[in-house]
């Protein structure tokens, strides 16, 4: 797989350099090595076109996954406001919250007199917010990766953005690495049905989305994902009895220490599936770094790789 | 036999008492002018940042009256101060009083005081505009917020909910005239009708919404978030406009309380008045509304108060309505920044229907009620 | 025997009419469906100033007639002419400044004082953009004065008794200094004296202002001593129309509303009509007047 991802990026790097426009979607950066790196014009994960004018100093974060991309840029002392919601790395816990309950307050991020401030898209960060920061003259990156590849590509643009290009490759190139680790070690091994419970609220089942990034995890740490509806994320009863997984990870229960491999067995009709009869529930403790695209997805990654094929893998 | 006269001259004439005393009158608007001009200057200077106070008059000096003032101040403040709280405390006084005019007019139309703004569907076509703007990105991603009409100011949420306020206004007096004439019963139940098939419609949408359900509520809710000058320049001039035109047609407004017979005899088109009255009311709030969302309880509860305190003379009430509906949405627009930022909509809600309870039991006199 | 029948004012001039009723038809939809055809070929004629009064049973007529009269209630047929043109002509507030009408019933919103209500009856005429004009407020004041309610100018209208909401709303019929005052049943409500005083002021008025005035009324004496013209209904046509003394026969009286009477004298010889049937359980049919 990563003899495939190369060619790709270098695919990138060489339409860029010829000057071509990128589709809307997929992140850009101008040449990195002819010209002066500021003014810098990228686009963002929303396809929109951004004007960088000088090295940013001041930082605001308005997701906890944006938070932890600058931190592992080594550049957490440039950030100037982040979300209630971040919790990675411990400093972060002394900068000061623009983002409260989900709420961006626009006053508090216009005092942080940010000179750059990193969304998040599919409308986390409401798209009027971000037309709102936009019309206040602040550049504003949208960042929305929703597979692993794109996860390395806005590492590259974060990079890009704020002067930190060579910490940005070695970050993604440690990526990359032990990510190809995991795809050596599944590769070849059967692939099980793999349930991920991401919470059961009101009687309603809520999974991986079909096509959705956590499917592609599961993927790529060897299970064969069963998806729920893409647009919301829920699956029947009936139709999860019917794609009878063989293993069932149990997310929410990082949150929710009622939720347990035996709770699980006793719900009313999960008896018949082979993960209950086997006994193959695991709890997945590392459910917030494998729900959160930022640097620490491929040990999201490990996680699940663990979880599906333990024989597989070392003992931590 | 010839009947006595009974009426003897009367030796002292009584004073004519032909409207709300000036005295009455100066409280009244004095105390709301007060009272108006302590919200705005409250709702400027207190907010999730702090300001120094003589910052905030600084800055006002300098960017309003073009005083020549030293810039002693980051430019972080200045931002904050005209570009986020100025429109938004002007937006929040433009749509409290339009909202406050046009529950004035329909409670007066309609004869009834528990009518508000969005009676007759204004509310609920809105609405439907607005998400149907939501929504179109998600099947026609070209249609994006603020995508084409940046020219007026506003973007294609707006315009829509704008256009379905004024629309379902429209629709809803079409179908309750009959035969010429639109009974003011006909025309609430065919409003509750429309409204009840156009909610329909939102929830539907709603349901199928995905990712920007969390947008759609907001707007239901109300808010002044998103303000703007841009905005307020497109909604000013119409509430203005609204507002003028109705505060002149006060007297007709009051023959209508008679009902609509005898206000025909007092030369009334009734017909032709209704549908202005209900054009201009509707316009204002539809223009209010498409900036702001439907706040709700502001067009019910400030004409219903003022009236116990105004008497039911519309010269007085219209323009008591505007400006204590003005005060009242800038301070709980205030009270919800402060909060957290929850949609001020949910303010008025929580505060309005209470009082309105509050009020109800209180009042047993029908003394300044409408009959 | 002579009958001294009273003749009050000037005669009608040989003018244009005032009004002018030629074959009026009118009625009311049902609700379920149908017409109700009440006035069915009215012919009637109105001068200048003149008083007549308006009789007949209930459900002749009287109130649509008067609807058609003030132009709010448009004829299945015939024409009604004011002043020459055509009602359709009229502008809503043109004639509003030339025809009032006193309805039976009108609702009156709490929260008024009465001289607001009656400054409502001014409002075709208003001039100003905010205010009353002084034209205005002595409009006012006479009304008020005319309609025997001075005294409670400054009342809350809640607060009013029947009779004193009927003086009030004769008061705004007056505040819009009519050429032509339409009266339904404005004795409703008023006890003897109050009755008597009204339609007294209404003569007085008659006099004073040059008004035409129209009232529909029931008490048939009353209508002959006040009235120097009568138009009786019958079935919704005009069964008779002249002077009362001439045209309130017991005959006419006993053929429209089917109730015997009388002719009788007063010592000043003014005639009565008189029930002459005696009430049941009296010994003897009374002489005497229907007051």
């Amino acid at each position: 797989m990563i003899t495939r991802l190369r060619p790709l990026l270098l695919a990138v790097l060489a339409a860029i350099v010829l000057g071509a426009c990128t589709p809307s979607g997929s992140p850009n950066t101008s040449p990195a090595s002819l010209a002066p790196a500021f003014p810098l014009t990228l686009t963002d994960a929303a396809g929109r076109s951004v004007t960088i004018p000088s090295d940013p100093l001041r930082i605001v974060s308005l997701a906890p996954s944006n938070t932890e991309i600058v931190c592992a840029l080594d550049a957490c002392d440039r950030l100037v406001g982040v979300t209630d919601f971040d919790d990675y790395p411990a400093e972060v816990a002394d900068i000061p919250k623009v983002v409260i309950a989900a709420q961006v307050d626009l006053e508090k991020v216009v005092a942080a007199e940010p000179d750059l401030v990193l969304a998040a898209g599919n409308e986390l960060t409401p798209s009027s917010v971000i037309d709102d920061l936009a019309e206040l003259g602040l550049p504003v990156l949208v960042l929305y990766p929703s597979t692993l590849e794109e996860v390395y590509q806005e590492i590259h643009l974060v990079g890009a953005a704020i002067g930190a290009r060579d910490a940005a490759e070695t970050v993604v190139a440690d990526m990359l690495e032990r990510a190809d680790a995991v795809a050596r070690a599944v590769a070849g091994a059967p692939a099980p049905r793999v349930f991920y419970e991401v919470g059961v609220f009101a009687g309603t089942i809520y999974t991986a989305g079909e096509d959705s990034f956590l499917a592609s995890l599961v993927a790529a740490a060897g299970g064969e994902p069963i998806t729920g509806d893409p647009l919301s994320t829920s699956i029947s009863l009936e139709q999860l009895i019917a794609a009878d997984p063989q293993l069932i990870l149990l997310g929410d229960a990082a949150y929710d220490p009622s939720i347990t491999p035996a709770a699980v067995a006793l719900r009313p009709g999960w008896h018949v599936m082979s993960a209950v009869r086997d006994g193959s529930i695991r709890i997945m403790l590392d459910d917030p770094v494998i729900t959160r695209p930022g640097p620490r997805i491929v040990a999201g990654l490990e996680a699940l790789a663990r979880a599906i094929h333990p024989d597989l893998f070392d003992p931590i | 036999m010839r009947a006595e006269s009974v009426v003897t001259p009367v030796a002292a004439a009584r004073p004519l008492v032909l409207g709300p005393s000036l005295t009455r009158t100066g409280v009244v608007l004095g105390f709301g002018a007060v009272l108006g001009v302590a919200a705005m200057a409250a709702a400027v200077t207190a907010g999730s940042v702090g300001i120094d106070l003589g910052d905030t008059a600084g800055i006002l000096g300098r960017r309003l009256l073009g005083l020549p003032l030293p810039v002693t101040w980051p430019a972080s403040s200045e931002t904050i101060i005209v570009d986020l709280r100025l429109p938004r405390v002007l937006t929040a006084m433009l749509v409290g009083g339009g909202l406050a005019i046009a529950g004035t007019v329909f409670q007066g139309l309609l004869r009834n005081p528990l009518a508000d703004p969005y009676i007759i569907g204004t509310a609920a076509g809105a609405s439907l505009g607005a998400t149907l703007g939501i929504v179109a990105p998600l099947i026609v991603p070209a249609l994006a917020v603020g995508a084409g009409t940046a020219w007026l100011g506003i973007g294609v949420v707006q315009l829509l909910a704008f256009v379905g306020g004024l629309g379902t206004v429209l629709l809803v007096y079409a179908i309750a005239r009959g035969g010429g004439r639109v009974p003011v019963v006909t025309l609430l139940l065919t409003g509750y009708a429309v409204s009840a098939v156009l909610a329909a419609g939102v929830a539907l949408l709603m349901f199928f919404s995905g990712r920007v359900l969390g947008a759609i509520f907001g707007w239901l809710m109300g808010s002044l978030a998103g303000a703007s000058w841009s905005q307020l320049a497109f909604a000013a001039p119409l509430v203005g406009i609204g507002f003028v035109l109705l505060l002149v047609r006060w007297r007709r407004l009051n023959v209508l309380l008679l009902g609509d017979a005898q206000a025909a005899h007092l030369g009334v088109d009734v017909e032709r008045e209704k549908l202005i009255l209900t054009a201009l009311a509707s316009l204002t709030t539809s223009a209010a509304v498409a900036i702001s969302g439907t706040i709700g309880f502001v067009g019910l509860v400030v004409p219903h108060v003022l009236r116990l305190a105004t008497g039911p003379d519309h010269r007085l009430l219209l323009p008591a309505s505007a400006l204590y509906g003005a005060s009242l949405l800038t301070l709980a627009d205030l009270g919800a920044r402060l909060a957290g930022g929850i949609p001020v909509g949910i303010v008025t809600a929580l505060l309005g229907a209470p009082f309105f309870l509050w009020l109800l039991r209180r009042s047993r006199s029908v003394r300044a009620g409408l009959s | 025997m002579s009958v001294a029948v009273e003749s009050f004012g000037a005669p009608a001039e040989a003018a244009t009419p005032l009004i002018s009723v030629a074959g009026l038809s009118a009625g009311y939809a049902l609700p379920g469906g149908g017409r109700r055809e009440v006035l069915r070929g009215v012919d009637l004629e109105l001068a200048p100033g003149e008083l007549v009064a308006l009789l007949g049973t209930n459900g002749s007529g009287k109130t649509t007639l008067l609807h058609c009269l003030a132009g709010t209630l448009a004829p299945s047929g015939g024409s009604v002419m004011f002043a020459g043109r055509r009602l359709p002509e009229w502008r809503r507030e043109e004639l509003a400044r030339r025809v009032a009408v006193l309805p039976q019933q009108v609702d009156l919103p709490g929260g008024f004082r009465v001289a607001e209500l009656v400054a409502m009856g001014r409002s075709p005429h208003a001039q100003r953009l905010f205010g009353s004009t002084a034209a205005d407020e002595r409009a006012i004041e006479r009304a008020l004065r005319d309609a025997d309610a001075s005294e409670l100018s400054d009342r809350w209208v809640e607060e009013l008794s029947g009779g004193e909401r009927q003086r009030l709303l004769v008061a705004m019929a007056l505040a819009q200094e009519p050429d032509l005052l339409l009266l339904d049943e404005p004795t409703l409500h008023l006890d003897l004296a109050h009755q008597v005083a009204l339609l007294t002021a209404i003569r007085r008025l008659r006099d004073q202002r040059g008004m035409a005035v129209l009232a529909v009324l029931h008490d048939l004496n009353l209508a002959a001593a006040f009235a120097p013209r009568a138009a009786i209904l019958d079935g919704g046509r005009v069964a008779a129309d002249g002077p009362p003394g001439k045209i309130l026969t017991p005959e006419l009286v006993r053929r429209v509303f089917g109730v015997p009477v009388d002719e009788a004298w007063t010592s000043l010889g003014r005639r009565h009509l008189a029930l002459r049937d005696a009430w049941p359980g009296d010994a003897a049919p009374r002489a005497g007047g229907l007051d």
